[in-house]
């Protein structure tokens, strides 16, 4: 059987299962139907654009659109712009390349009544300026879902605002703090070839004028944030690596000041430049990622319902969450997502649980059982009573959870900051002896003077401060070439530093998919009925069927889809259907129990047990199934004394069954989302290192927690939002390499440190005796910078 | 000779502050805000979306107009 892509979203799917149309290929009706829209439309240049790559097919939604242009939800997200139009800050769903931004901006700008529709690629984040007049926001909506994409309001927050103009703020000062170094770099080679070729003192004079019109933006505006880094550690009593900085290219900007006063020496404004543009840079990166939590919560929050349907009086009535009571009915339609949590007063229907407990089988739910927060409603309509107030739903404590979590995450401190609190004290002391000593018993200024600020820049952080993300730098070069994206270089530290790991089980361990293990036949089938059983699996998306109609699949060469009438989703428990007027029912044993068909079998799995005319004819036994290398990992990482745990939402049964197969001794069962993260946070409190593995919205709060959460690359968009470290391949192979490698680099790291360490326990005495003058001291600290990058490439040189 | 590398130096310098006034104005209005949107724009955007952008320029400013 061979592959072929869909013509829509690019997607290869097995030949037989496309919907065929003439040359073109679909893998589903979706696809097929937006083709044919952008095709109509005139927009089938997205095509071009979007190239090789591929998006995921059309999300369909069926949900109740007009509530968009409720007043409620109009008061909550619905803003005013300066012209008096209305605006809404949108999370589309469903952007993957630049093609889909291009899409979604052309259709949305080709609406008549829409004045502005701006989209970031990078968030997905959009803003909407439009003249109700014309349109309403429903229509907008509906506009963005008939091209397969879809959005979700959002409330932008003041974290938000603040994280954009800090980003903004710190992309401007690394912009002027680069462009200025490398003028200065330009410059400077001039300077530095006069040395040894000889320059006019006039030629001298002007270029070291250039430097200080280059220097003086870089220290002033883009240093500004080690000033201010400094001041509110002195103010709080702590001495940082910024009052090092500071004070460092402080001390040789007054020095290279007075030089090109005619002062004697040399100017240093280019190391003045460079110390802050690299550091800089650095504080950038965090910057982004910052920014990039903000953005991950605000899609988390984006998928809360934004309201719900109340019964009062007989009445239904639409109210916003907050305005949600103990005690009201609420009523809940298929496909919805119940806001808060409560007990099924009336209806039954399978519930999506995943977002809670991780795992993909719906959940059957009757009248007295609970119903919760973030799940959604599968299939019928049921009333419930609420029992927490929004405020208290799960939903809310898990987004509320993880909101904590990312603003108070505490980082392990990397060794280069635990050094330069009482690095930065010993050289401003040692300096300052040294300008004392000088001064007092040679009565020498000038010699005070330049002997004191070359003590500073011997001692100028840079081997330091370059040590960790040398090493860093080559090491996750190399773990990205194994498909690990490290998000931060500080991660390599503390996974190297871990103690233990924690697991999730569904889509982690395993791979969240259901296979038939086992079938039991009293008879062999005949074609007719393996073609019956086949078609009723066809019929329905739940992941049983699914994996009954592969299993089919695969041992069967021909099978027909036979039309089955009276067709009937038995919510919770399989299907109904006639064939011939034969009755067919297949599910679970409850389902055959209920039709009255004995069955006489003892599983430990999910079971789908066919029965046609009140009779038995097959049973089969489904079990999700353990990952490649699962067990050779876990050996792996109890070799090293990591200890392994694993917490899963599933049963003791299952958790124990595959915890055996695994070799894991430690584990928990019917672990709740805010389960797991209190879990952490008790293992935490012990000072365990924890690096967590885990991969759906159910396992976000856990993550958030985790000193190193690791996603697979499959993962909930949320959970990949929120991870430090993403295994792109999804192979836990990968979770291995990571652990290899971060040892590694670290152990590199430490002989960077020493170094740099070693330099300046040998140099620093020198610039105290006027051994060292200033130039020697910027050439000295330069070979010391060298010997670091040189080191860190031996990193890889020894992984070869 | 001296005279020639200095007007240099300061010509250089001044045309480069310029040019970096220009970048600060990008940035602080939001053109830097979404590099990834920029790198598409670069590689894939056609004549078509060129005019398409002077297209929704006018658009918003003929809806200013109309509803001042």
């Amino acid at each position: 059987m061979s592959n072929v892509k869909c013509n829509h979203c690019h997607i290869e799917f097995d030949q037989d299962v496309m919907i065929k149309e003439n040359d073109l290929n679909f893998c589903c009706n979706g696809c097929q139907g937006i083709y044919h829209l952008l095709k109509d439309d005139g927009l089938d240049s997205f095509y071009d654009k979007m190239g090789n790559n591929s998006i995921a097919p059309p999300i369909i939604i069926d949900d109740d659109i007009s509530k968009f242009d409720r007043d409620s939800f109009e008061k909550r997200y619905v803003k005013r712009n300066e012209d008096g139009y209305k605006k809404i800050d949108l999370i589309i769903e469903g952007i993957h390349c630049a093609a889909c931004v291009w899409l979604n901006e052309k259709v949305l700008y080709d609406t008549d009544g829409i004045i502005e529709a701006s989209i970031n690629f990078t968030n997905n984040k959009a803003v909407v300026v439009w003249d109700q007049s014309k349109l309403s926001l429903s229509q907008i909506i509906t506009r963005i879902r008939h091209i397969g994409y879809n959005a979700y309001p959002y409330d932008k927050t003041e974290n938000e605002k603040k994280a954009t103009q800090n980003k903004k703020d710190y992309f401007i000062k690394m912009m002027v703090a680069v462009f200025a170094s490398l003028n200065i770099m330009m410059i400077g080679v001039a300077k530095y070839t006069g040395f040894f070729t000889g320059i006019d003192d006039a030629i001298l004079n002007w270029i070291h004028i250039a430097e200080f019109c280059l220097a003086t933006p870089v220290l002033f505006y883009s240093g500004s944030v080690f000033f201010k880094g400094a001041y509110f550690g002195l103010k709080n009593k702590i001495v940082n690596m910024d009052l090092l900085v500071a004070s460092g290219a402080s001390l040789a900007y007054i020095y290279s000041i007075y030089v090109m006063f005619g002062g004697v020496g040399h100017s240093y404004f280019d190391s003045v430049a460079m110390i802050i543009t690299f550091i800089l840079v650095g504080k950038y990166l965090e910057v982004i990622g910052k920014k990039s939590a903000v953005d991950t919560l605000d899609t988390l929050k984006s998928q809360l319902p934004t309201e719900a349907i109340i019964i009062r009086d007989n009445e239904k009535i639409s109210i916003a969450l907050d305005e949600i009571n103990l005690g009201d009915i609420i009523e809940l339609k298929a496909g919805e997502k119940a806001a808060v949590d409560g007990q099924i007063i009336s209806g039954a229907a399978s519930f999506d649980e995943s977002s809670i407990s991780g795992e993909s089988l719906p959940v059957y739910k009757k009248t007295d059982d609970m119903v919760y927060g973030g799940t959604i409603n599968t299939d019928s309509v049921v009333r419930y009573k609420v029992t927490k107030d929004f405020e208290h739903s799960t939903l809310n404590n898990i987004v509320t959870l993880i909101e904590d979590s990312l603003l108070s995450k505490p980082e392990i401190e990397n060794r280069a900051n635990e050094l330069s609190k009482s690095f930065s004290i010993s050289i401003l002391t040692i300096s300052l002896l040294t300008f004392l000593a000088w001064y007092f018993y040679m009565g020498e200024f000038e010699d005070a003077l330049i002997n004191a600020i070359s003590v500073i820049i011997i001692a100028c952080p840079c081997a330091l401060a370059l040590a960790t993300p040398m090493a860093s730098l080559i090491g996750i070069s190399w773990l990205a070439n194994k498909k690990l994206l490290f998000k931060e270089a500080k991660h390599l530290e503390t996974m190297a530093k871990a103690t233990t790991v924690i697991f999730d089980k569904t889509g982690t361990l395993t791979y969240g998919n259901l296979k038939v293990i086992d079938e039991v036949a009293g008879t062999p089938l005949s074609d007719e009925q393996l073609s019956i059983i086949y078609s009723l699996a066809d019929s329905s998306a739940h992941p049983i069927s699914i994996a009954v109609k592969n299993y089919l699949r695969e041992f069967n060469d021909k099978l027909d889809l036979t039309k089955l009438d009276n067709f009937e989703i038995v919510p919770g428990k399989g299907v109904k259907a006639t064939y011939n007027c034969k009755k067919i029912v297949a599910g679970n044993i409850a389902l055959l129990k209920d039709n009255n068909i004995d069955v006489n079998f003892k599983y430990d799995n999910s079971i789908f047990a066919v029965a046609i005319d009140g009779i038995l004819i097959i049973i089969y036994e489904l079990e999700d199934s353990i990952k490649e290398e699962a067990i050779e990992t876990i050996e792996y990482l109890k070799d090293n004394s990591l200890d392994v745990i694993m917490l899963t939402g599933d049963n003791d049964n299952v958790a124990k069954k595959i915890a055996q197969q695994l070799n894991i001794e430690h584990f928990v069962a019917h672990m709740t989302p805010i389960d797991k993260a209190n879990y952490l946070k008790k293992l935490k409190d012990k000072q365990e290192i924890i690096v967590m593995v885990g991969d759906g919205l159910n396992d976000a709060p856990a993550l958030a927690i985790a000193d190193i959460s690791i996603t697979m690359g499959s993962g909930a968009d949320i959970s990949i939002g929120l991870s430090d470290v993403v295994i792109l391949d999804n192979s836990l192979k990968g979770l291995m390499d990571s652990f290899i490698i971060s040892k590694r680099t670290y152990k590199f790291i430490k002989q960077n440190l020493g170094i740099s360490l070693v330099y300046n326990i040998v140099t620093i005495p020198l610039a105290v005796f006027g051994y060292v003058i200033p130039l020697v001291a910027a050439l000295s600290m330069s070979l010391s910078s060298l010997l670091v990058v040189g080191n860190s490439t031996r990193i890889k040189m020894k992984m070869k | 000779m001296n005279d020639i590398l200095i007007l240099e130096l300061v010509f250089g310098l001044i045309l480069s502050f310029i040019i970096l006034g220009f970048m600060i104005w990008g940035a602080k209005s939001g053109q830097f805000d979404d590099g990834e949107k920029q790198n598409g724009g670069l590689l894939f955007d056609s004549p078509d979306d060129l005019n398409d952008a002077i297209r929704r320029e006018k658009k918003q400013k003929d809806s200013r107009k109309s509803n001042s």
